[in-house]
């Protein structure tokens, strides 16, 4: 173990107590909220049958849709929101600027752009195709931003904000001269997690449940740079190496959860900033945090926007960005940024 | 020009608004004439206008194109059209190729300069009212005088057509056409009406969106089901909250409501492209299981219909055939 490393733990020994059962209270509420998500929606399922659907499964129509619409989403909400939160906490602490969230890497624009040029051309009509574009878009965006912006933390915002605005710059002009491209550019710009039941999403979910798994394994060396580069150094870390894998997982986070539901903002920017106080300073506990807490914003956020309009629903993004401004300030207010 | 339920923007925002914007004259359209002058007075969406009595240069945009090149008007110009193209029989689509084309698939992509150049004395068009926005009718007017007839209703196209080709002066073709396609259809009823009219029957149009896990069930006097309505087949149920145009006759539930929507059904059916493969959005429903689960379809009687987008009896010849090759296996049971 590093120095950094015992620093961490022996700092985090003191408050692991009521950090753990913080955890698991978060744990037992995203389990609770999971369930509750199964039985919302345009048909009402009671929670009781929504657990006989998962464990005593009769084919009935409550059932099937308990297990083949909702079970499928509700773990998608489950994965984009633990993907974003992560990403977004990994974004923040790597950049140590509050308000760097995924996009800021160009990912989200990447995907767009992709996703565009891919409509434009014919490929990208299915959800397929939109997948894959959109997981090829934000590497290749991604990549270009670390390649030229990998110098300094401050270098890579910029760099990212300068590649996000050619990206949506070009994109627009392709989607203002082509109706059809901006038409199914129009749908998948704003993130939902309906209707992906039936994709194929085995290897997206694969990608954001390593990556998450690599987030945990590699926080205890981000919190050595959290003091800066040069103690980060003498304290043994290798901060190339930290740095390069936490931009890698952040790619894949937010790649695979754009991909897979669009953009969806404000989850990546606040969820780090609500756990940061109980977290008080360590990165591990904010992964571990923003893993939970994500999931649990998004699985709310995807019930309020199945039952806000009688009409029919909301796409969770538009929930998300309307819930997200608020509870950032009040978090701001309430907390203060905290020290990244 | 892009009218009806185009998946575009505009025709997604006509549609939203098409019935409160039409209002097209019920009363045939054609008021008064004037022998002398060679004109008469139409009424079209946009007012009571002054045409020519016998046009001799028609241009036609959006919906009147399949109309009136069926009714043999006499077309110089007219706006693309290719969403008609499927439905059109071998002659009208070499017409349909060999004319100038004046406008795009969007009603904004009008050439105000190609139509000066076809020397038109009628301009028609077939685009809902609210779309006309996107048209400079002032500059239009300047060329020759314009008829505004376009789509309201899914099963109003019947009244729609003939309004069109009336202005363009083409009634006696069209009216072969009606005929041709009343006594097919009264064929066809006679055919089917030991089995249709006992049918509950529920549809699944080609317009819900996956990507937002929605289906959409189409009602009696929809695009769908307006042509099997004249077969004697009934759609039951209706709107649970209207809305203007096809959002009449057809809504877009979760698809979490299938069963809801079509447990009750004796027969369902659904719509599909011209060249009988299934549109994504059907796809969707097909492939779930609360579909599988319905008892319609457990039972087998669930039945594709093709060229469901017909507006002209022209086209609609082809929908009712499409029909009876897919319910062909009800007479059998």
């Amino acid at each position: 173990m590093t120095v950094a490393g015992r620093a961490s733990e022996a700092a985090g020994n003191r408050r692991a107590v009521p950090q753990t059962a913080l955890l698991v209270g978060g744990l037992v509420l995203l389990a609770a909220l999971a369930v509750l998500s199964m039985g919302v929606g345009a048909r009402h399922v009671a929670p009781g049958e929504v657990v006989r659907a998962l464990f005593d499964y009769r084919g009935t129509d409550d059932h099937v849709v308990v297990r083949d619409v909702r079970a499928p989403r509700a773990l998608l909400a489950v994965a984009v929101g633990a993907a974003l939160a992560v990403a977004g906490a990994l974004i923040q602490t790597l950049a140590r600027n509050p308000l760097a969230e995924p996009g800021i890497l160009g990912v989200t624009a990447g995907a767009g752009f992709a996703v565009t040029l891919g409509s434009a051309a014919g490929l990208a009509g299915g959800r397929a195709g939109e997948l894959g574009f959109a997981v090829a878009g934000s590497v290749a965006a991604a990549l270009l931003v670390v390649a030229v912006g990998r110098g300094s933390p401050l270098r890579l915002v910029l760099t990212g904000v300068a590649v996000t605005a050619v990206l949506n710059g070009v994109a627009l002009g392709l989607r203002l001269m082509l109706p059809d491209t901006f038409d199914l550019y129009r749908f998948w710009s704003v993130g939902t997690l309906a209707g992906r039941e039936q994709a194929s999403l085995s290897w997206p979910l694969t990608a954001i449940a390593v990556s998450l798994a690599g987030a945990l394994l590699l926080s205890r060396a981000l919190n050595a740079l959290t003091l800066g580069e040069n103690v980060a150094h003498t304290l043994g870390a290798d901060v190339g190496r930290v740095r390069l894998t936490t931009l890698v997982l952040i790619t894949v986070l937010s790649g695979a959860a754009t991909a897979v539901a669009g953009p969806i903002l404000f989850v990546g920017l606040i969820v780090p900033h609500l756990v940061r106080k109980p977290a008080a300073g360590s990165v591990p506990w904010l992964i571990a945090y923003t893993m939970v807490l994500g999931p649990v914003l998004l699985l709310a956020a995807d019930m309020a926007a199945r039952v806000l309009l009688p009409t029919g629903e909301v796409p969770v993004a538009i929930v998300t960005a309307f819930l997200g401004g608020p509870m950032l300030i009040w978090a701001v207010r309430r907390y203060g940024a905290g020290s990244l | 020009m892009s009218i009806r339920r185009s998946s575009g923007p505009v025709g997604a925002l006509a549609l939203a608004l098409v019935l409160t914007g039409c209002g097209s004259s019920s009363d045939g359209g054609s008021d008064s004439a004037s022998e002398k002058s060679g004109t008469r007075v139409f009424t079209a969406d946009n007012g009571r206008i002054t045409i020519p009595a016998n046009p001799k240069r028609v241009v036609a945009t959006g919906y009147a194109v399949p109309a009136l090149i069926e009714a043999d008007a006499p077309l110089v110009g007219i706006s693309s059209w290719k969403r008609g193209e499927p439905m059109m029989n071998k002659e009208d689509l070499a017409t349909y190729k060999k004319l100038k084309k004046v406008a795009g698939e969007q009603a904004a992509e009008t050439n105000y300069e190609a139509i000066a150049e076809a020397e038109p004395d009628l301009i028609v068009i077939g685009v809902p009212a609210p779309v006309l926005g996107d048209i400079d009718m002032k500059r239009l007017k300047s060329i020759a005088p314009v008829v505004a007839i376009g789509p309201s209703l899914p099963s109003a196209w019947r009244d729609l057509s003939r309004k069109q080709a009336d202005a363009a002066g083409a009634v006696k073709q069209f009216d072969a056409q009606k005929k041709t396609y009343d006594t097919k259809a009264a064929e066809l009823a006679a055919k089917y009406k030991n089995v249709l009219p006992k049918l509950g029957l529920g549809h699944v149009g080609a317009y819900g969106d996956a990507a937002k896990g929605t289906f959409q069930r189409e009602f009696n006097g929809s695009w769908g089901t307006n042509i099997a309505e004249d077969l004697g087949a009934t759609y039951y149920g209706k709107v649970k909250k209207p809305g203007p145009g096809s959002r009449a006759v057809s809504e877009y539930p979760s698809i979490e409501e299938l069963p809801a929507a079509f447990r009750e059904a004796d027969a369902l059916t659904y719509s599909v492209n011209a060249d009988g493969s299934v549109p994504p959005s059907v796809k969707y429903v097909l492939d779930s299981e609360l579909w599988k689960n319905l008892p319609a379809v457990k039972a087998g009687k669930v039945f594709p219909y093709r060229y469901t987008e017909a507006a002209t009896y022209g086209e609609a010849l082809m929908t009712l055939d499409a029909i009876d090759e897919s319910l062909a296996p009800l007479l059998k049971r």
